[in-house]
């Protein structure tokens, strides 16, 4: 490893980082200096650090010797909590880059060796995310200063830092692994391998979504130093457990976990060496979905309810949604938002008897609003560059319009109907509660398919970047926010039955309300399409 | 222009060529005036036109989620070819161009050059009745742009009018009735390559010293002599 190639390499991924992740200029002329994390890491600390201070110093004597166990066990549990921390952010970051950005690929054809790329890699996804540390630190060091557990201070940081190097040189690990080894899977399994892959992703991302959830880590933090000891033999919680042992009587004394500690870092860094060198030549990557000679098939592609033309633009809208794996984080959306949402309001046990309509209705529609929302209005800008393919197309802005709401509103049904058997079973509903549940999300999936298209045509951001949002920023916001009025005006029929005198029944009043939404957003979509298809915006 | 004829587009870098293709497309609005195609109006019937042009943009990006006959198949559903003749045409055009076989794979996979077939393919699909060709040549192998040349000589003995864009200043001096050079989005010669050498005033030379004379670019021996050093 050469500290020449090393550094100038590590300086050159973290710009490219930072300003891969800004959409406006001004931004990415402004976070794309990489001094301006240190600066950040520096404030986190400075502002953190002192509001913690003034805060506890204002505590009651009694009240901060107990918080002091508190303050010791966040201290040992820094270290560990950093390597997940950085490891989930990896995964997001990795999972929802275009695949065409294999980072080593740009570089591999220059006089550097894998060793100098995997150090100039994980150390610059360490600076990156050393944010992350810092604010663990931060939260930790007044009340750690006030209470005299510098040294322990001290210990978490560097282990901390030994963490962030593990985390990332895991995350280089899974680079490797994703950018070569998936293609010569793909290549063998076809379109089972695609849909794997896909199924696996959502999976992952959903499983460490809500592992991270806020009050997730809380309970695990809590837990995790109380038996920090009982797991000497996890290798990931040795930092951990090199901070811990200065205080507790211990088998190993801190220099032993310490030296374990280096010494795991430099096996999982061994391993990322090691797997990028196997994968350093790019394999092509020629996925092969069928080996049968083309057979035109037009029969077989109409599409009920859509024309030829239409019907196209929908089998190529699931075609790219099921193999882009940058589209797995949007899929993933509801699933996430459904589980967090009960976990977190439904009430278990005897207190769920009281749970009624109208409290069951806003847990059901948020997730179906926003999932609809963000897969209809991320339709136009993920055709990215390829959207010349549209313009030039003999379409008519209907065409588009009507394509793109269909996908979404096939996958907001099937999704409606999954939530709603989940509900079934989970509360008892009676029928008529259920039919009338699934009216409502039926009507909410249409609405807002018709909403997002209006808002991907008016907010398109086709540019392919990590993370790319596929909408611009007012778009994002904007987007999500009317989606839950549009939810609202439709459920309120029901939601606000018992207060409102009634002209007409709740649900038929409902389904008016519905239908008249639905045709004045796919109006609108339609003139927001019309417009955007006379000015290719690439 | 008239039917059958070849129009060549020349012009240095961001002279406005691809921009001029685009707006004749229907795909950019003009600031000023119209477009007329085949007597219909850009402007306001933009479908009908696309309808009736084959265009091969500057860099064709596809969808790289596709395979090959996948994408075709997306193109022939939007213009609407019958199952008989797509059939037919998609073989013909995959074994002409040299990419039977590798039709079921993934774009994301292809060469630059496969990419660029293809967008050609896409654009030849439909029986276009005129033809907007961006640098259609650019990464092909020299088979293929062969194949693709003698298409274009085939398109102007059926009448089919075709613009087209090359810095290969041999392949517009073999191929194109008129010539029309660009520079700074504006046009600053226009003729026969016979025409342009009379107005460059320059007898018996070739088109690259015309054009180079023309957009004032004819300088470049200190250039090359410094860098060569």
């Amino acid at each position: 490893m050469r500290p020449n190639i090393v550094w100038p390499l590590a300086v050159v991924l973290t710009k490219s980082q930072l300003r891969g992740r800004q959409r406006s200029k001004r931004l990415a002329k402004l976070f794309g200096n990489p001094r301006i994390i240190f600066i950040a890491d520096i404030l986190i600390l400075g502002i953190l650090g002192t509001v913690g201070y003034y805060v506890t110093s204002n505590f009651p004597h009694d009240f901060m010797t107990a918080a002091g166990r508190v303050v010791l066990e966040a201290l040992i549990g820094i270290p560990t909590i950093t390597t997940f921390m950085i490891i989930l952010f990896g995964i997001l970051s990795e999972l929802s880059q275009p695949i065409q950005s294999t980072s080593a690929d740009l570089v591999n054809w220059l006089p550097i060796a894998p060793s100098d790329y995997v150090l100039g890699s994980t150390l610059s996804l360490s600076y990156t995310y050393s944010f992350l540390l810092a604010f663990f630190l931060g939260l930790t060091l007044g009340p750690a200063i006030f209470l005299g557990y510098g040294p322990v201070l001290v210990a978490s940081a560097l282990m901390g830092v030994l963490s962030l190097f593990v985390g990332s040189s895991v995350v280089e690990l899974i680079r490797s692994v994703t950018n070569r080894i998936s293609s010569s899977f793909y290549r063998k399994s076809g379109r089972s391998g695609i849909f794997a892959r896909l199924a696996l992703t959502i999976i992952v991302l959903v499983i460490f979504q809500l592992i991270f959830s806020g009050r997730v880590i809380a309970s695990v933090l809590g837990r995790l130093t109380q038996t920090v000891a009982e797991v000497w033999y996890v290798p990931v919680m040795w930092p951990s457990l090199t901070v811990e042992s200065l205080n507790a009587p211990t088998t190993f004394t801190p220099v032993g976990y310490g030296i374990l500690s280096l010494g795991f870092m430099l096996i999982i860094f061994g391993l990322a060496v090691g797997m990028r060198k196997a994968y350093w030549v790019p394999v092509p990557v020629a996925i092969k979905l069928s080996a049968q000679p083309y057979h035109a098939s037009i029969g077989m592609l109409r599409i009920p309810g859509a024309n030829v033309a239409e019907s196209a633009i929908i089998q190529k809208d699931l075609r790219s949604l099921t193999r882009r794996r940058e589209m797995a984080r949007f899929l993933a959306i509801p699933f996430v938002l459904a589980v967090s949402l009960w976990v977190s309001l439904y009430p278990y046990g005897s207190s769920s008897q009281g749970f009624g309509l109208n409290d069951i209705i806003p847990l059901y529609l948020i997730p179906i609003a926003i999932f609809c929302e963000v897969l209809s209005m991320t339709s136009i800008g993920q055709e990215g560059s390829a959207i010349w393919n549209l313009y030039i197309a003999p379409l008519n802005a209907s065409n588009v319009v009507n394509a793109k709401m269909y996908l979404t509103n096939i996958l907001g049904s099937i999704f409606t109907c999954g939530l709603l058997l989940a509900i079934s079973l989970l509360s008892k509903r009676g029928a008529g509660e259920i039919l009338s549940l699934l009216l409502m999300g039926l009507l909410v999936v249409i609405e807002e398919s018709a909403l997002g298209v209006y808002v991907a045509g008016r907010f398109p951001d086709f540019r392919e970047t990590v993370r790319s949002r596929y909408v611009s920023l007012s778009g994002s916001l904007l987007g999500p926010l009317l989606a839950l009025v549009v939810a609202t005006v439709t459920a309120a029929p029901i939601l606000f039955s018992d207060y409102v005198p009634a002209i007409l029944p709740p649900v038929l009043f409902e389904i008016l309300i519905g239908i008249l939404l639905f045709v004045l957003l796919w109006k609108l979509a339609i003139r927001q399409v019309a417009h955007l298809l006379t000015e290719i915006q690439v | 222009m008239q039917g059958g004829e070849v129009l060549g587009l020349l012009g240095p870098n961001g002279s406005g060529k691809s921009t001029l293709m685009k707006t004749i497309v229907g795909i950019i609005k003009p600031d000023t005036g119209n477009i007329r195609v085949l007597g219909t109006d850009v402007a306001t019937d933009p479908t009908t036109i696309k309808r009736m042009i084959g265009y091969v943009p500057e860099s064709p990006r596809l969808y790289e989620f596709l395979s090959g006959v996948e994408y075709l198949d997306f193109v022939a559903d939007i213009h609407g070819l019958p199952k008989g003749e797509r059939q037919e045409r998609i073989v013909e055009f995959l074994r002409a161009l040299d990419l039977e076989g590798r039709e079921n794979e993934l774009i994301h996979g292809y060469s630059q050059g496969m990419k660029q077939k293809l967008a050609i393919i896409a654009a030849l699909l439909h029986h276009p009745r005129v033809l907007i060709l961006d640098e259609p040549l650019n990464a092909l192998d020299p088979r293929s742009a062969r194949i693709v040349k003698d298409l274009l000589h085939k398109f102007r003995d059926n009448g089919i009018p075709t613009v087209f864009s090359t810095h290969v200043l041999e392949i517009a001096d073999a191929m194109c009735d008129r010539i029309i050079i660009m520079d700074g989005g504006h046009i600053i010669a226009e003729g026969t390559t016979q025409e342009l050498r009379k107005k460059a005033g320059t007898a018996g030379s070739t088109l690259e010293e015309i054009f180079l004379k023309l957009t004032g670019t004819s300088d470049t021996k200190d250039l090359v002599e410094a860098l060569g050093r």
